[in-house]
């Protein structure tokens, strides 16, 4: 018989207060779970968005909200508010290989939002990997037709020679592309002149993708384009940066949630070692008369602790896990981060993070176990003999 | 290597700070070894005080112990648990075995502080279970059995570790007179394997068995 065992079998001996103890861990460690995986996932989402769009500088009017740069790796709606004739000036700086405009703009499929992307359809074939699962794709930049992303077009059940309706206008769906694990997923896509005029936005554009040469070279090329126009240019690693700043307070906001939860479930397992000890006052004697030391009475309350942290981390992990991908569509449905992430990508499965919640669990467990042990093992015998 | 077991000088014990109980006054007692001694005395004269003290579960206020030729009163917590595990095996009047394991995992629970094997414990404890006439309940759980039974799972516990010594506290205190006897005829047994037995009793049965009795009225010893 080892100690280990023995702290089993006194685990095992309450089962309802077992069950419970587990609980408050296994509650605990799921929403730390769940929540840090959905906020890693937010992160990793947006991380995407940015390589897809496959720019080195973006190019927005100035805007006092700095909040407004997620939104060009979100998708959403910016103003159009650069007229077009930048874009060419811009295009025309030598090193810069492309200047690619778009147009964002709210329109509704079946009275649901959905953001229509003005572009240029033969540099978008370009720059950007796209694949047509379905259809033909633009074939010139006065074609009148639309491009669906592959996420709307099943979620809308949309096919090829269908019209979708546009400020009273019909248009032929013409072809539906290829996932791609971004926001170009859930939009719908027109040539640029053709949103202009059926929209009414004149000249204008919402923002600009810009390719460089020599990336090394970003702060000149920068300062060349403000040259240009009073407008903001970032690096994409900037934009990136800015918004995975606004993630990370996401990300320490969901953590503070599951540490409470956590520091909730660190205080049940004291209470339950507390009562332990004193329900096992006469055994923690029995033990030292036969010769237990202090280290073995100590040991043995911190393993039980650590066994609940074990187990508790171990199921708290299979109830986050599913929890998040439970709850993922229905974040999917809150605007603010409706293009952060589709279904597919929402939870991911970590060992690392499986890994990290059991040694969490274990040593929060543990740490909790501590003075309980401590306590046990400076009863002396007589102490708990006197209790039998 | 000495010829008693046990050794006392001059032991005393005083319980509390302020309201002082004098339990034992200047006790002065050799066991010898493979011997079978009973303390006995009225209750609360003292007799359980020094059968802890003999056992080092508790410490003298004066005088000193002396275990097999060492001195045991002033050893360090550590150093006493070591010796308790490897000298002495205690019974108690309740028989104080846990609940939650069975008749065999509570004899092998007096081998986790050793470095005895597993599988080395698990035969030992066979073994003890065998000697006390109970190897049919080695998985029954202490409430599947009946008083006598118990005490000889506590019996079995206390030799687990082959202790020269075994301290008994009213080892048949809680048991009917036909019990008291089985329980007594595995002591006696276990006697003339060479242990040393102390007992401490109420009764004038079991005094009578043994080969040294202590009488200790009012925490003194009055006649040995």
């Amino acid at each position: 018989m080892r100690v280990i065992y023995l702290a089993m079998k006194n685990m095992l001996r309450r089962k309802s207060r077992f069950v419970f103890t587990l609980l408050g861990i296994t509650i605990g460690m799921a929403s730390f779970v769940a929540l840090l995986s959905m906020g890693d996932n937010l992160r990793s989402e947006v991380a995407h968005q940015a390589d897809a769009l496959g720019a080195n500088l973006i190019v927005m009017s100035r805007v006092d909200c700095p909040f407004i740069n997620l939104s060009v790796l979100t998708g959403d709606i910016l103003p159009e508010s650069i007229p077009r004739e930048i874009v060419r000036k811009i295009a025309e700086i030598d090193g810069i290989t492309a200047a690619i405009p778009y147009l964002t703009l709210g329109v509704s499929i079946e009275e649901t939002p959905v953001t229509l992307v003005g572009v240029l359809p033969y540099e978008m074939k370009m720059h950007r990997e796209w694949a047509v699962n379905a259809g033909t794709f633009f074939t010139d930049d006065a074609e009148s037709s639309v491009v669906v992303g592959y996420l709307t077009a099943q979620r809308f059940e949309l096919s090829i020679g269908e019209t979708l309706t546009f400020r009273g206008q019909e248009f032929p769906i013409t072809a539906i592309l290829e996932a791609t694990g971004s926001n170009d997923d859930i939009s719908v896509f027109m040539p640029l002149d053709i949103v202009q005029n059926v929209f009414g936005t004149d000249d204008y554009v919402s923002f600009i993708a810009v390719t460089l040469d020599d990336v090394a070279n970003a702060e000149r090329y920068i300062a060349a384009i403000m040259d240009i126009a009073n407008l903001s240019v970032s690096t994409n690693e900037e934009l990136l940066s800015s918004v995975l700043l606004i993630l990370g307070s996401l990300n320490v906001t969901l953590q503070l949630i599951a540490a409470v939860a956590l520091i909730a479930a660190a205080f049940g397992i004291i209470n339950t070692m507390m009562t332990a000890i004193y329900e096992r006052r006469r055994e923690i004697g029995i033990l030292r008369a036969m010769g237990s030391k202090r280290g073995t009475i100590f040991k043995m309350f911190i393993l039980e602790s650590g066994l609940y942290g074990f187990i508790g981390g171990g199921l708290g992990f299979v109830v986050g896990f599913v929890v998040s991908r439970v709850a993922a569509p229905l974040i999917e449905q809150n605007e603010f981060v409706t293009v952060l992430g589709s279904p597919d990508t929402a939870v991911v499965f970590s060992t690392s993070l499986l890994f990290t919640v059991l040694g969490l669990s274990i040593l929060l467990s543990s740490v909790s176990g501590l003075y309980p042990a401590w306590r046990a093992s400076k009863l002396t015998p007589m102490e708990a003999i006197r209790n039998v | 290597m000495s010829e008693w077991s046990i050794q006392t000088e001059g032991l005393e014990k005083i319980y509390g700070s302020k309201n002082k109980t004098h339990a034992l006054r200047g006790i002065d007692i050799k066991i010898p070894k493979g011997s079978f001694s009973c303390i006995v005395g009225p209750s609360g004269h003292g007799k359980s005080t020094l059968l802890q003290l003999i056992g080092g579960l508790d410490t003298p206020t004066a005088g000193r112990v002396v275990i097999d030729g060492t001195g045991i009163s002033n050893l360090s917590d550590s150093e006493l648990s070591e010796v308790r595990a490897e000298k002495i095996g205690f019974v108690f009047q309740f028989f104080n075995l846990l609940e939650n394991l069975t008749a065999i995992e509570n004899i092998e629970t007096a081998m986790i502080f050793t470095k005895a094997s597993r599988k080395s414990s698990r035969k030992r404890a066979f073994e003890l279970l065998n000697l006390v006439g109970l190897s049919d309940k080695l998985n029954s759980k202490p409430a599947e059995l009946s008083g006598g039974q118990l005490q000889r799972v506590a019996i079995a516990r206390a030799l687990a570790n082959n202790p020269e010594i075994l301290l008994m506290d009213e080892p048949t205190g809680n048991l009917d007179s036909e019990t008291e006897r089985e329980v007594m005829k595995c002591i006696s047994d276990i006697h003339k394997m060479g242990k040393t037995i102390v007992i401490v009793t109420h009764s004038r049965d079991i005094a009578s068995q043994a080969e040294i009795v202590f009488s200790v009225y009012d925490g003194r010893l009055v006649d040995a």
